[in-house]
């Protein structure tokens, strides 16, 4: 069910290698682009196609095009963001690795629109194994005249770099990402100036995530009204969803943003639901900074309606009874798990990755962590619960960049949604230990799967 | 461009100073140093870590101050500043491995190798190192081994991987 238009072709065998690849119709809108399109029609295809920024911020792709300054004689740089590091989240990965020339297509196509003639993929330093993959689907578009000079004697020259990181999640973030590129520490620059006007090497340059990049393929191909048509109000096209945790069938999704969260759980298309005959307790829907929800406000709204895998439904009641797309990264939580256990790894992350930049961030993401650690290893106050509360209050909004924002937010929700389950770590430390508490919040699998 | 190489002990195979070359002109001029980073990836590849002299080696190479090397080499978790054994297991402890069982498997390879997070094995064979996410929570749990992963990790499956190393270094 729903249309598929980055993995529609991800079980033809060879997928990965050029030939194959373009013998089921690949580089087409390569073809398109360069032979038929100007880059301003290219721009308003995208704008046209309501694409969002499939990072997580979710921002509008044609709109952070039409951004970027074009000052006569300065080169421009398309920098492609594969530092996929929000836990959760691994569908760029599996893009990258079993269709690598879908990446490779789109950043010839939008390297054109936007004027790049050296375009990089900064990639995460763990997926060193994908740096050889990309490397070689690079060398087979040289080979094939999609990359290098006069591509199909259109007079556009085109090369793509993979540079590699080496471990920091906040490189990511597009400023900090740009600093690494420049071979410096992941600290995220002061906005303004955006990137779009000072980027990569004071060069304006455009960061896109992976899996924005790879839709400029369809976009292309068959326009940006048909591609606005799939999906549901400005949640338009096709998203990734990578999903794990305690499901049965873990693993990356593409889904129209048509289909109810239920269905995306217990369906036997997608997640084909809770492991071990388990209940569902929670979920983090977006990656681990976006809120966590406990299964009844999950499956519905707090208006009662059912609750769409979409950007708009799944934000839904805000905060307080909603949460995020994010980046696609499903996390599943059975009724086994503890959410003060999870809440503190997340913690332990948030503090382990902060650049230190900014003071908020940087203190407050260590208390984080430390009464985290006091309340699940059963030495936690009553007063710690509120004392956490107060910090992640402080932390949010007070820093440069969103990673003070993303660790606030997991504890903000978990506290919020399941502040029994901490006091109960409190007062039964010693249980605590040994078992989960799990009495509140629970929705059973439900007997029947819509549609 | 040519590289100042005077007084230092350590020094790149051939091969890989062709691939600094060739990465250097990936940048605009002058911005060798946003080689920086492959460079030090090249570095840990052939000297296993990265001890103050072969980041001052590497300065002179991409014609950086030593600190410019070093404040980059202490900010990014995938460089080892200290040595490291022959294989490293790098075990992802974040919350979608948590939910998986990644604990249990952190306690067993402890056991089985007699080290705590962060040791090394006395025949200088192994090291256990704890890290945050991965990007493959959907295969969890999981491990970093050098340029791979090893996913939906068993204690079976970490009893052979250990098997494998030793066979292979025998």
């Amino acid at each position: 069910m729903g249309r598929k238009l980055l993995l529609d072709k991800e079980h033809v065998e060879g997928i990965r290698y050029f030939d194959t690849y373009r013998r089921e119709g690949g580089y087409r809108s390569v073809e398109k682009a360069l032979k038929t399109m100007s880059p301003d029609e290219i721009t308003e295809e995208v704008k046209k196609s309501g694409l969002r920024g499939r990072g997580g911020a979710g921002f509008p792709t044609g709109m952070k095009w039409s951004f970027l300054a074009k000052p006569e004689g300065v080169p421009r740089h398309l920098v492609v963001n594969a530092d996929e590091s929000e836990p959760g989240t691994f569908k760029d990965r599996y893009l990258m690795e079993f269709i690598p020339h879908i990446l490779i297509e789109g950043i010839i196509v939008s390297s054109f629109a936007l004027g790049s003639n050296n375009s990089y993929i900064y990639i995460r330093g763990e997926y060193a194994w994908i740096v050889d993959i990309l490397e070689q689907a690079i060398a087979e578009a040289h080979n094939n005249g999609f990359l290098g000079k006069n591509i199909l004697g259109s007079g556009f020259d085109c090369d793509i770099h993979v540079q590699r990181g080496a471990g920091a999640y906040i490189c990511g973030e597009e400023t900090a990402l740009l600093e690494s590129l420049e071979g410096k520490r992941g600290n995220p620059r002061i906005k303004p100036p955006f990137p779009a006007v000072k980027g990569a090497w004071g060069r304006p340059t455009v960061v896109n995530n992976v899996e924005s990049i790879a839709a400029i393929v369809p976009i292309i191909n068959e326009g940006g009204d048909e591609y606005a048509k799939i999906g549901m109000g400005r949640s338009t096209g096709t998203k990734l969803i990578s999903a794990c945790g305690n499901i049965n069938k873990p693993g990356v999704y593409e889904i129209d943003m048509t289909i109810s969260v239920e269905e995306f759980i217990y369906g036997d298309e997608w997640c084909g639901g809770i492991a071990n005959g388990k209940r569902l307790k929670a979920c983090i829907p977006g990656g681990s900074s976006v809120p966590i929800l406990p299964a009844n406000l999950l499956l519905k709204t707090a208006k009662g309606e059912q609750r769409i895998m979409n950007y708009e439904s799944l934000s839904d009641g805000g905060f307080q009874t909603g949460t995020m797309m994010g980046s696609g990264g499903f996390i599943v939580m059975d009724e086994d798990q503890c959410i003060v256990k999870h809440t503190y790894t997340l913690a332990r992350f948030y503090h382990h990755e902060s650049c230190g930049q900014c003071s908020p961030c940087r203190e407050g993401t260590i208390w984080l962590d430390k009464l985290l650690h006091k309340l699940e290893y059963g030495h936690g106050k009553a007063s710690d619960i509120d004392l956490l509360w107060n910090i992640q209050k402080n932390i949010e909004g007070n820093t440069i960049c969103p990673l003070g924002d993303a660790a606030a937010w997991p504890v903000a929700a978990a506290i919020r949604h399941f502040r029994d389950e901490f006091e109960w770590h409190v007062t039964n430390a010693q249980e605590s230990q040994v078992r989960n508490f799990g009495l509140a919040h629970y929705a059973d699998a439900l007997e029947t799967v819509a549609g | 461009m040519t590289f100042n190489l005077t007084n230092i002990m350590v020094q790149f195979s051939k091969e890989n100073l062709d691939k600094v070359e060739k990465i250097i002109q990936r940048y605009p001029e002058g911005k060798q140093k946003s080689a920086l980073l492959p460079v030090l990836h090249l570095a840990q590849e052939q000297f296993t870590w990265l001890s103050s002299e072969t980041m001052d080696y590497v300065a002179s190479l991409l014609q950086l101050e030593p600190i410019e090397v070093y404040e980059v080499a202490t900010f990014y978790s995938m460089y080892h500043l200290e040595p490291v054994g022959k294989h490293v297991f790098e075990v992802c402890q974040t919350g979608p491995c948590m939910v998986r069982g990644c604990d249990d498997i952190i306690d067993y390879i402890g056991e089985k190798l007699n080290i705590k997070p962060g040791e090394t094995t006395s025949d200088g064979m192994f090291t256990l190192k704890l890290v945050e996410c991965l990007g493959a929570c959907g295969y969890a749990p999981m491990m970093q081994m050098g340029k791979h992963y090893k996913e939906f990790l068993t204690r079976e499956k970490i009893d052979s991987i250990i098997e494998d190393c030793r066979a292979k270094s025998n």
